[in-house]
């Protein structure tokens, strides 16, 4: 079998490189350099702390590969697990919390309810005055996005696969007869065809003649400039839609949960930052005095109904692999592995939820 | 002094040599190879580095600087604090 995967994000990759190691023909195609789409661009949370029953078993499945992927493919991905807390200050949000908590412990995930004033043992200049509940999951924590994306990537080439860069997919030929991918001007012949293209699945698969329908977000982050290790967990403000973490190399990232866009762009607002400067330093007084050094915006896509859509379409040798949204750097290593396994065998019920024929 | 002990960015404290073995692993376009060494993201953002990120991988893959371009600038030109920004209007 031969497989032409469409994008070299979290997803793409991944995909291929499970496919590869179970002997299959892989070749990748991305559009621009590796980390250009939002596997690049993201803040790199991880955590099984999510609201949807369908993702959770998925983000637990990926917090075990974020620690055990690195020494198999001999890459570090400077992954942290410090833990991962939601505060919240609306009495909606907190319902939702407490209702998505009593979920993730129903699953399995190990997540408790802690008291405002207990994050400053976390993270000591934490204003708990600016929240009113919070939860807490200590196997969380944080990853750098781009050394995931090369990490599959040396993986995947060290199998055998192929990763053609800088080459864009403009048509695809799917159905009876030859199938496959063309990209420049030439023709790539492939048995199946993964639209694993984030924000773009849905130009891939309209010019594969298949609907999908996906939403388009775009979402804004920044960095400060570098401090010494200060904020050990990943910390979301549910009811703001704000969230900051440090790197590795020090640097505090922050941004404010994405909004659905009529079509692609990145441009970065003055907005966003004044709206993220306002509610960070009412979290954290204490980083009034950090300067802002960078900011961008990456944009990924969501299935209609907020699940990722993956698996079979109606015609067998095209095959969805996008919709991942926010969590999608969670999600996106697992989804992959059982992805690969429903291309092999023809079938895997974990993936039954996320089947773009559910529409 | 050697040729490895050349300072291309001060800011990460990156040598000359550090980047052309990042370029022989592979990291071989300008955004990768930004990424990969972390030159142009440090205090500076690229103003004392970036001229000279261009012309090592121009030498090195034997690309003219036109056809390497340059990185995406992204805001702020200059870094500015938090509290400055919290004082700002939004729309
Ligand atoms: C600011 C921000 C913060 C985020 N924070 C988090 C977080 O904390 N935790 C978390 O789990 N997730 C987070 N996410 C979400 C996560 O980044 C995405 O869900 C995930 O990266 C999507 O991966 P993907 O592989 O589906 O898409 P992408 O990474 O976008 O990959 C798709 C690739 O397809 C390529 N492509 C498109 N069209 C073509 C074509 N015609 N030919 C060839 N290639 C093509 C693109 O260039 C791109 O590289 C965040 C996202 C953003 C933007």
């Amino acid at each position: 079998m031969r497989v032409a995967v469409i994008g070299a994000g979290v997803m793409g990759l991944s995909t291929a490189y499970f496919l590869a190691k179970s002997g299959v023909e892989v070749k990748v195609f991305e559009q621009k350099y590796l980390t250009y789409g939002a596997s690049g661009r993201n803040s790199g949370g991880i955590t099984a702390m999510l609201d949807r029953e369908e993702l959770i078993p998925f983000a637990m499945r990926s917090l075990e590969m974020y620690e055990n992927l690195p020494s198999e493919l001999e890459f570090n991905f400077l992954f942290r697990m410090d833990g991962y807390i939601k505060v919240a200050d609306r009495d909606e949000d907190v319902e939702r919390l407490e209702k998505s908590l009593n979920l993730q412990r129903k699953l399995g995930v190990d997540a408790e309810i802690i008291e405002p004033q207990e994050i400053r043992d976390l993270i000591p200049d934490f204003n708990s005055s600016a929240v009113t509940f919070a939860v807490f999951s200590k196997n969380s924590g944080v990853v750098f996005p781009w050394p995931v994306v090369w990490g599959l990537a040396k993986g995947c080439r060290e199998l055998g696969v192929e990763i053609k860069t800088h080459t864009k997919v403009h048509d695809i030929t799917i159905g009876e007869g030859i199938r496959g991918v063309k990209a420049g001007d030439e023709f790539f012949e492939a048995d199946v065809i993964v639209n694993s293209a984030g924000a773009w699945s849905n130009e891939m698969s309209r010019i594969a003649g298949i609907e999908l329908g996906n939403k388009i977000m775009k979402e804004e982050i920044c960095v400060t400039e570098s401090i010494k290790p200060y904020l050990d967990p990943y910390l979301l403000d549910v009811s703001h839609g704000l969230y900051i973490s440090q790197t590795s190399r020090g640097e505090i990232v922050g941004g404010i949960t994405g909004r659905e866009v009529e079509k692609i762009e990145t441009k970065s607002s003055m907005d966003f930052l004044v709206k993220y400067a306002r509610r960070v330093t009412q979290l954290i007084p204490k980083l009034k005095g950090l300067s802002i050094l960078r900011q961008w915006s990456g944009v990924y896509d969501e299935g209609k109904d907020g699940l990722p859509v993956v698996g079979f379409s109606k015609d067998e040798s095209f095959v969805q692999a996008n919709g991942l949204g926010h969590w999608g750097m969670t999600i996106g290593l697992s989804l992959g592995k059982e992805l690969a396994k429903l291309i092999i065998k023809g079938e895997n019920p974990k993936l039954k939820p996320f089947s773009p024929e559910r529409f | 002094m050697g040729k490895s002990r050349k300072i291309v960015c001060r800011c990460e404290d990156l040598t000359e040599e550090e980047i052309i073995h990042a370029i022989d692993e592979g990291y071989n376009d300008l955004e990768s190879l930004k990424r990969y060494t972390g030159a142009t993201t440090g205090a500076c953002q690229g103003k004392g580095c970036l001229m000279h990120l261009i012309r090592i991988l121009s030498q090195k893959t034997k690309r003219s600087p036109e056809e390497i371009g340059v990185t995406t600038q992204r805001p702020p030109v200059n870094p500015v604090p938090l509290l400055i920004l919290s004082e700002g209007d939004t729309e």
